[in-house]
């Protein structure tokens, strides 16, 4: 008799979706499917919209990384009205990048999965977040939200706002950055370098602490990230595809992401998958984000980011298949940004008043693509000649991730099937964490995230476990 | 003093109002030991509906699922407090106000370019309300409303500061302009532009120069932090008091009065353009009955009219 275990809802995640997991006559487990609850409708309507509002109203996809929204928006208008933008556009967009990449990796390690390797999994549920973190190691608790703090105030400062910036327009940004604000963007970006250093050796430390941590849930696929030549770009370059063996299988610009890739509507769950696909039509799971940019990079281009690479490499394995190695892949790539965020900073250009191309001819089709935290998102517009939004798709981060995120659930269920409901449920929430999804973005289309398993056999509940 | 129970709830929406709420930065510390956060799904493993003496919900009404939780929410607290445009108003995706639900999930999931299957999930996953997206108040009684997307870290914490304290917020009702440092001045202006034809000047009100800024129709709970950056209001926030309070004012005749008198542009062809881009212009509070209810708002008809609901 077959069975079927749902978790509803997986808390500490960003969205709302719950697991159902279908176990067969044999006792092993057929399938595992994360459910997303929200649907939105964000390609409809802003059909008719004016197109130069796409920057501010895309943001509200989401919340945690509005900012990847806001620059991909931007970058499909830079190109629908021929108007590149000037340097100081581009430091100061990278900024803003940098900014939200070092909030939103913060955030994640420390209120999200930081719980589960500091406060560890034995302890009281009541206990594992992050004000339990806050007692318990509360001066890396305090230093991480201050990281985060830093984060938020330098997209702030270039982006008009923390949540939902808006600065960012077609051929550049609106608001040219003051000399005094550069000055307070350096301390604050030297600050965050500091602070992104203790952040990296302490999460490295805890991942580390257990041997068999790090190991627990690997899983052999492709990976997709952004390089500009060897070297990882945040904010633009190609889309490289390494395959599990270290072999890069294709290198292509987001303009031709139809070619490549696929969305799959999945009938339990209002997030699409996307697959790989290639010119026979055959489709395979890869991923994308910190774990997958690092493995299709060879280098970071900051010093000690590439120092921690080394390190990273060495440990994890090159192409790393250790899927909780994601963990530590968002503390290097965190140290990256703040190194990065130093270095624009540096150039004078920065503050030029030069921060905005006027607009040339206009485009009817623009396509762009940017490295949200949680990798490749890709905005497509179509738009008629008064520049009114004719069609819109959006391609999210998590949406790459969803095959391989029912993967590695399989893959912690089957781990703990004989074990109590508590740890269950704590095994399948650790492994969609790894992901870090987020799925106000996936779906960008309705919400709720505490959890049940429930084990079916047939259409019989046969155990529930809930908390 | 014994700490305020607060209990969370998050509906259709993107996130960002939690994360407006731990923007309080060091202020978010203090605000943590006046409370005791009995439920917060985005950052807590605890499930279910504890007792609370405050809950606070975000998002707006989209399935037959946000409204349980809703309902839920209302059974267990003693005050609700709907916090964000979303829950007020509706919020973006409020826009599906426009158009017929089977419509939204056809370009999803149906038509979508990119997509190879032509079906909407339909297992175990929960049932789109009929009427689009409704905000909180549609399916419970609402005590508070801090409206915003999000609210600025400024507004956040005076409320939770007022509201721990069980008093009135000293905030105001300011609308976007009061934070906004352009000058209004009379121009020769005679054409409407939008914001991306090129330089903007930096200290004359966007009216003045023939774009239209939400600014003077929209309640402040952001520090103008659009118009101050560059960019015209885009009205995030949801009408001003005087909007909300008045059946006769509504985005469209505030803006065109105030526009018309500072340029050389016809009161009336700023009418018809605002309503010819509806869908841009009311894009964060559509689904509002505090326009639905006015008897000049035919957003549907305009919308059907200039073929954008394509």
């Amino acid at each position: 008799m077959s069975r079927r275990l749902t978790i509803d809802p997986v808390t500490r995640i960003e969205g709302h979706a719950k697991v159902h997991i279908d176990i067969g006559d044999d006792g092993k487990i057929d399938a595992a499917t994360l459910h997303v609850l929200e649907f939105r409708g964000f390609e409809r309507f802003v059909q008719g919209m004016q197109a130069e509002l796409m920057p501010t109203i895309t943001t509200r996809i989401c919340g945690t990384c509005p900012h990847a929204h806001h620059l991909v928006a931007a970058k499909c208008l830079d190109a629908m009205f021929s108007a590149p933008p000037p340097k100081a556009a581009l430091l100061l967009r990278q900024i803003l990048n940098c900014g939200s990449m070092i909030h939103s990796h913060a955030i994640h390690f420390f209120a999200l999965a930081g719980p589960d390797l500091f406060i560890g999994q034995s302890s009281p549920v009541a206990k594992r977040n992050l004000i339990g973190l806050l007692e318990v190691a509360p001066d890396l608790a305090k230093k991480a939200l201050r990281l985060r703090s830093i984060g938020q105030m330098l997209v702030e400062i270039v982006g008009g706002r923390g949540t939902h910036p808006v600065t960012a327009v077609a051929g550049g940004m609106s608001y040219a950055l003051t000399a005094e604000n550069r000055t307070t963007l350096k301390t604050l970006a030297a600050e965050a370098l500091e602070l992104a250093k203790v952040v990296l050796d302490a999460g490295k430390k805890a991942l580390l602490k257990d041997p068999a941590l790090l190991t627990r849930l690997p899983l052999a696929t492709s990976d997709m990230g952004t390089v500009q030549g060897k070297v990882l770009d945040l904010y633009d370059g190609t889309l490289r595809v390494r395959k599990p063996d270290g072999t890069v299988a294709l290198e292509f610009s987001a303009v031709d992401y139809a070619k490549h890739m696929v969305e799959e509507a999945l009938p339990h769950s209002y997030g699409k998958q996307v697959l790989l696909k290639d010119s026979t039509g055959i489709t395979q799971q890869y991923r994308v984000g910190p774990l997958a940019r690092l493995n299709c990079a060879e280098t970071t281009g900051t010093p000690l980011a590439d120092a921690a690479l080394a390190e990273f490499k060495a440990t994890c394995g090159s192409p790393s298949r250790e899927t909780v190695a994601a963990h530590w892949a968002r503390l290097v790539e965190l140290l990256h940004c703040a190194e990065k965020a130093v270095a624009l900073l540096a150039d004078d250009a920065v503050v030029s008043p030069e921060v905005r191309t006027a607009p040339g001819a206009l485009q009817r089709r623009a396509v762009a693509h940017v490295e949200a935290p949680r990798g490749v998102l890709i905005h497509d517009y179509t738009v008629d000649a008064n520049a009114l939004i004719e069609s819109a798709n959006f391609v999210v981060a998590t949406q790459h991730n969803i095959a391989s995120i029912n993967t590695s659930i399989k893959d912690a269920a089957s781990k703990m099937l004989d074990k109590s409901d508590a740890e269950l449920l704590d095994g399948v929430e650790f492994a969609i964490r790894c992901y870090d999804p987020c799925l106000s973005c996936s779906t960008h289309r309705v919400g709720q995230m505490p959890l049940e398993v429930s084990l079916w056999r047939g259409d019989k509940a046969v155990r529930t476990a809930r908390r | 003093m014994a700490k305020v129970t607060v209990s969370f709830e998050w509906l259709s929406g993107c996130s960002g109002c939690e994360l407006s709420i731990v923007d309080l930065h060091e202020r978010l510390l203090s605000v943590l030991e006046q409370i005791d956060i009995v439920r917060l799904p985005i950052l807590m493993d605890v499930k279910g509906y504890p007792k609370a003496a405050l809950g606070i919900v975000t998002g707006a009404l989209r399935t037959h699922h946000d409204v349980e939780c809703a309902k839920k929410m209302r059974e267990s607290c003693d005050a609700i407090l709907a916090f964000g445009t979303c829950g007020v108003y509706g919020g973006p995706q409020g826009s599906g106000y426009a158009h017929a639900q089977s419509e939204l999930a056809d370009v999803a999931f149906v038509k979508n370019p990119t997509t190879s299957t032509h079906f909407v999930p339909s297992e175990g996953v929960p049932k789109l309300l009929e009427e689009g997206v409704l905000p909180l108040d549609a399916a419970i009684p609402v005590d508070l409303y801090l409206p915003g997307c999000p609210p600025h870290a400024y507004y956040v914490f005076e409320a939770l500061k007022a509201v721990l304290g069980k008093k009135a917020p000293e905030f105001g009702e300011h609308n976007v302009c009061f934070h906004c440092d352009r000058h209004m001045k009379h121009t020769e202006t005679k054409q409407l532009r939008r914001i991306h034809q090129g330089a903007v000047e930096k200290d004359t009100c966007f009216l003045s120069q023939g774009i239209l800024c939400m600014g003077s129709a929209t309640l402040d709970r952001c520090r103008g932090a659009c118009p101050t950056r560059g960019m015209p209001c885009s009205g995030c926030t949801g009408p001003s008091e005087a909007i909300v309070l008045e059946p006769n004012r509504d985005i469209r005749t505030e803006i065109a009065t105030r526009m018309s008198m500072m340029t050389k542009i016809p009161k009336d062809k700023i009418t018809t353009e605002i309503e010819k881009q509806a869908k841009t212009y009311y894009a964060y509070a559509m689904a509002s009955p505090v326009f639905r209810r006015k008897p000049t708002f035919l957003l549907r008809r305009w919308i059907s009219q200039q073929g954008a609901a394509r």
